[in-house]
């Protein structure tokens, strides 16, 4: 587990630096789902920069951009996929609709896959994302 | 705790006249501990010259950081491994490759090398790092993977009030401005944090650097900036480039203690390894101050400060 405030693992401070120099929306967890950092791409389908939202719990990143469900409510971390990612050490992929904060609908797919340190230990997780084409957003 | 610097060239040894200063020797750093136990870090050709006078010692704790050719290549001319009454215990990163031995039995056998690991008369033995702290002849150790190439570890010795942490290869700033990231986003930051005595890559100028970007090396801006990011008290720039040559390194030296005296540090405080060089280090509970003592003939060295 990586609580906030404590030297993140080698793995994850790459991650990070990986995400920062590409164009391909992105976003890096724990291994609580807690939403440690996204780019600047996924800042641009979220509607707000990572500087302005800071590190939120799954609960928090879940509740104000999703995904959503058949009935545009956040679907709950435990169903999420991405959960099963981090629980199982596999790799996930499905299609989502998110949320801006400026209330714009987003279709994406999204790709997550675990991140392991060397001494087998469950990190976390990069997932990215590639909107669908026609969405409208500058993303990957 | 005593330090002495007996290889402190990155990549590739450099003699040569205009080298003979700074030395040639690739990294090997000897650290003795108030126990009397000696800790080597790293292996590279200036291990070779240390080996020699150890003759009375025959239980050797090797720390390498990593396995590239330029931190081991002394191991196979380490005259302790010939020695059948010296015990040695090499400690290094793991790998979900292979095992430590059979990572260093690639250098350490035909056909590059006339021996194979097998054969050394020595008593030897290699330990992956623990991920958790382990005491070394009552010193804590504490390996941590650190950004460059491949699986590398910095290390941290703690002795009593005295800290030391060595990082040779590291490129803390791949990616990622050191100014502006948070602590735990830095790494190497807990490993090299409010440490008595950092000794960092500083193996390009800033010029050098974007030529050589993620070769896992630092430039001496982002070498300053990472000391300054985590309160080191005195800093030994380390891993000089082979290309760098004595008069350069004089130079280089010279910009690193006016950026740290532009940070608000003791310029005194930055000091350039040299081949030969000891140090003492002390932990300020000690002294009611951070001591370090070098005795080499880099003129910049010479220092006897309280911090």
């Amino acid at each position: 587990m990586t609580e906030n405030g404590a030297q993140k693992p080698l793995e994850l401070i790459l991650a990070r630096n990986l995400l920062t120099s590409i164009s391909t929306p992105a976003i890096l967890v724990d291994s609580d789902a807690r939403l440690l950092f996204y780019n600047e791409a996924a800042g641009a389908l979220l509607g707000r920069s990572f500087e302005e939202s800071g590190q939120m719990t799954a609960q928090e990143w879940t509740g104000a951009f999703g995904p959503l469900g058949d009935e545009r409510n956040p679907v709950p971390v435990e169903e999420l996929p991405l959960t099963t990612v981090l629980r199982e050490g596999r790799p996930g992929h499905g299609t989502y609709c998110i949320r801006s904060t400026n209330g714009e609908e987003h279709t994406i797919e999204a790709s997550a896959f675990p991140l392991v340190g060397p001494n087998d230990e469950e990190s976390g997780a990069m997932v990215l994302w590639w909107t669908r084409s026609g969405d409208g957003a500058d993303g990957g | 705790m005593k330090v002495k610097v007996w290889g402190a060239r990155g990549s590739v040894p450099a003699p040569g006249p205009e080298m003979n200063r700074y030395g040639g020797n690739t990294s090997c750093v000897q650290v003795t501990l108030a126990s009397g136990e000696e800790l080597i870090l790293d292996a590279g050709t200036g291990i070779r010259t240390l080996g020699l006078g150890l003759a009375e010692r025959p239980t050797i704790s090797i720390l390498l950081t990593h396995l590239h050719l330029d931190h081991i290549q002394g191991l196979m001319f380490f005259p302790p491994c010939f020695r059948s009454d010296a015990a040695i215990t090499i400690w290094g990163p793991a790998s979900p490759e292979a095992s430590l031995e059979d990572r260093i039995a690639r250098y350490i056998s035909a056909p590059l090398s006339p021996v194979e690991v097998r054969e050394l008369p020595c008593s030897i033995s290699f330990s992956d790092t623990p991920a958790t702290e382990w005491e070394i002849g009552g010193a804590t150790i504490r390996a941590e993977a650190v950004t460059h190439r491949g699986p590398t570890l910095g290390y941290r010795i703690t002795e009593g009030e005295t800290s030391l942490c060595y990082i040779p290869d590291h490129e803390p700033a791949l990616g990622a401005p050191l100014a502006s990231l948070e602590p735990e986003w830095i790494s190497g930051f807990d490993l090299a944090r409010d440490a008595d005595l950092l000794i960092h890559d500083c193996q390009y100028t800033d010029k050098e650097y974007p030529e050589h970007i993620g070769w896992g090396h630092s430039a001496v801006g982002d070498t300053i900036a990472f000391a300054k990011r985590v309160s080191a008290r005195r800093l030994l720039l380390f891993h000089h480039d082979p290309l760098h040559t004595d008069e350069f390194l004089d130079g280089l030296h010279g910009e690193a203690r006016v950026r740290w005296e532009g940070l608000g540090g003791d310029g005194a405080a930055v000091v350039a390894a040299m081949e030969g060089s000891e140090l003492t280090v002390e932990g300020s509970a000690d002294a009611g101050g951070v001591l370090l003592r070098t005795a080499g003939t880099n003129p910049g060295a010479e220092v006897s400060t309280a911090g």
